[in-house]
């Protein structure tokens, strides 16, 4: 338990000074005189559609991955699993920026275009992380569930995920960071996030804006990755 | 007796039936898209979508296309020798030339008439049927058991649209216009993107070599290059315009020497910032490849630190390396579209262009090389990766 809170207290610390330096009125100070910083109704607004998407699209990717994930281990899948590993590099291939213009004429401005590309960019390594970390389960664990007469969904939820559980939670931290971070390419869609006026910010030569949008992400990926930590560290507490 | 040997003809039956139907969707899907979804948009100018064209505009070409897009996936998805894979792959180059012809043809007859502006778009039947086709090919070569047959393919489709489009076949495409209206631009802007992405790799690989002698910090640089991850590329960005001009302004005699706080400087180290966990990763596993046994053998042999390094970690690490190597190109070549946020040009340009003139077409331009570009990287590398493992297996 102990261990659990201390690995989760080095990110959310940082996401709580990130968070302070993109108050105005810090921000205002660290961008020196001349600036125009975003006030905090604005900010706070842009920070919960930025959550309502990214965490929206991290629901799907983790819900997606996690359940396509535990099939792809299931015997009768077995031959998918080499096709699996081709289709992850490719789809890693694609960078969300070149998704999120592609599918910008088809799925019009805002949401679509960005939730369509982080499930593109964020589905195959939570896939592959999940298959990865159910794999790392011993055999000798499994034989000895099936020995004792545990079926083979008893097998699944007492056995392997609790066994895997750890993989399986860096997995999601790898969703969850990459979910925040696509949410603010999503500005360039015009979806209304925190990248919003880091872009602005860079178009008007606005350095509080810009700083204040930073901080504000990074310390909402911080506190994503800090929360996930501590789970894991709950989880895996024994 | 013979009711044996009627299970047997039955098992023999279904068995068929079981290997028939992949085949049978084979051959369908293609001829299916091409019957249902629009092959073409005719917009009256380039910034609307337009109204959808069936796949009758292909005029004459529609029906061999069709019998092509038929028999030469089923040809691929059924072959037990290199033969019927040859000849599936062969159908399927055809049907892409049918295809490509078709479709430059059937543009450049929809436009006749119309005023200058307006324009024949690509639309989703003909990007299916075409990568359906491309996709037939690359099996159809893996089947005949040819080299490379990715690359092949791409060689191939590539060779074919160069030739359709310098003999002026495709140009009433909307794509091919803004290719000739954008094509000094696309070239430099290639240019700049591989620069940016090469450059970036490079900066990132000397500060991991550095990184990797300083042997005491290397539990700070783990939180360190994984803290990097962390925070999203568009607000690293940010961040660096930020502190770039931050210093400029503490330091006016800077920006009189010509720096500045927008521009190739803040991407390069942006980009280089994302590509350090790769390397770092792929450095460190490299370094832990071979086993203590080994160690001590080369120690107990008198083999010196540097020796120890270059005839057993590096060999042995290769493909560690070259794995963590083949992220970080990848990564470079994606991240560089994001660089031009901070004005560095490259493909981003004609990206984020597109998108401000919400110009499908160019936003293609654009696009398509930077997929072409990563995955070229991507299946390069791999394949040096396997070669590695190959030569020195762990």
């Amino acid at each position: 338990m102990k261990a659990a809170c201390r690995s989760a207290l080095a990110p959310l610390l940082l996401a709580l000074a990130l968070a302070a330096a993109s108050h105005p009125a810090v921000a205002g100070l660290l961008a020196g005189g001349g600036s125009r910083p975003l006030a905090v109704d604005r900010l706070g607004e842009l920070a919960i559609s930025h959550l309502a998407l990214a965490g929206l699209g991290f629901l799907i990717v983790a819900a997606l991955g996690l359940g396509l994930g535990i099939a792809a281990t299931r015997e009768a899948f077995a031959p998918l699993r080499a096709g699996i590993d081709t289709l992850a590099a490719f789809a890693q291939s694609l960078p969300p920026v070149v998704v999120v213009a592609l599918a910008l004429p088809v799925l019009g401005f805002g949401g679509p275009p960005t939730l369509l590309a982080l499930l593109a960019y964020g589905l195959m390594p939570t896939l592959r992380g999940t298959v990865g970390a159910l794999d790392a389960v011993s055999p000798e664990a499994r034989a000895a569930a099936e020995a004792i007469g545990l079926t083979r969904r008893q097998i699944l939820t007492q056995v392997e995920l609790p066994l895997a559980a750890p993989g399986l939670i860096e997995t999601l931290r790898t969703a969850s960071i990459l979910s925040i971070s696509v949410a603010a390419v999503g500005a360039l869609a015009g979806a209304s996030t925190l990248g919003t006026p880091i872009l602005a910010g860079l178009q008007n030569q606005n350095v509080s804006g810009l700083l204040q949008g930073t901080a504000a992400t990074a310390a909402l990926a911080f506190l994503g990755d800090a929360m996930l930590l501590a789970i894991g560290g709950f989880l895996t507490r024994e | 007796m013979a009711r044996a040997a009627g299970r047997g003809a039955m098992t023999m039956a279904v068995s068929g039936a079981r290997a028939a139907l992949p085949r049978l969707a084979a051959a369908l899907v293609l001829p299916l898209v091409l019957a249902s979804l629009p092959l073409l948009h005719l917009a009256p100018n380039r910034l609307v979508t337009g109204a959808p064209i069936s796949a009758a505009v292909l005029g004459p070409w529609l029906w061999p296309l069709l019998a092509l897009a038929a028999t030469g996936p089923a040809l691929v998805a059924s072959a037990r020798g290199r033969v019927g894979a040859g000849l599936g792959l062969l159908a399927c180059a055809g049907g892409l030339a049918l295809l490509l012809v078709g479709l430059g043809t059937g543009a450049s007859e929809l436009l006749a008439g119309q005023p200058p502006a307006a324009r024949a778009r690509l639309a989703a039947g003909a990007w299916l049927v075409g990568l359906g086709l491309g996709a037939g090919m690359v099996f159809g070569m893996r089947a005949s058991r040819l080299p490379a047959p990715g690359w092949l393919a791409a060689v191939a489709i590539l060779a074919l649209t160069a030739g359709l489009g310098a003999a002026g076949r495709l140009d009433a495409l909307s794509l091919t216009v803004e290719f000739h209206a954008r094509r000094d631009g696309l070239a430099r802007a290639i240019l700049d993107h591989l620069a940016l992405s090469g450059g970036a790799l490079i900066l990132a690989g000397l500060v991991t070599g550095a990184l990797g002698v300083w042997r005491r910090g290397r539990g700070a640089v783990d939180l360190l290059v994984g803290g990097v991850q962390v925070v999203p590329a568009v607000a690293l960005l940010g961040g660096l315009v930020a502190a770039a001009s931050a210093v400029l302004a503490l330091l006016p005699g800077l920006r009189a020497a010509g720096l500045s706080a927008l521009g190739a400087g803040p991407a390069l180290i942006g980009i280089a910032a994302y590509l350090l966990l790769p390397l770092w990763r792929g450095l460190q596993g490299a370094l832990r490849a071979p086993d203590p046994a080994a160690l001590d053998a080369a120690r107990a042999l008198g083999l010196t630190p540097r020796q120890t390094l270059t005839a057993l970690r590096l060999p042995l690490g290769a493909g560690l390396l070259i794995g963590g190597l083949r992220v970080a190109a990848v990564q470079a070549l994606g991240l560089a579209t994001l660089a031009q946020l901070v004005g560095a040009g490259g493909l981003g340009r004609l990206v984020f262009d597109g998108m401000a003139q919400f110009a499908p077409d160019l936003i293609l331009l654009g696009a398509l090389p930077v997929i072409a570009l990563s995955l070229a990287a991507e299946s390069a590398l791999a394949a040096l990766e396997a070669a590695a493992r190959r030569r020195w297996p762990a």
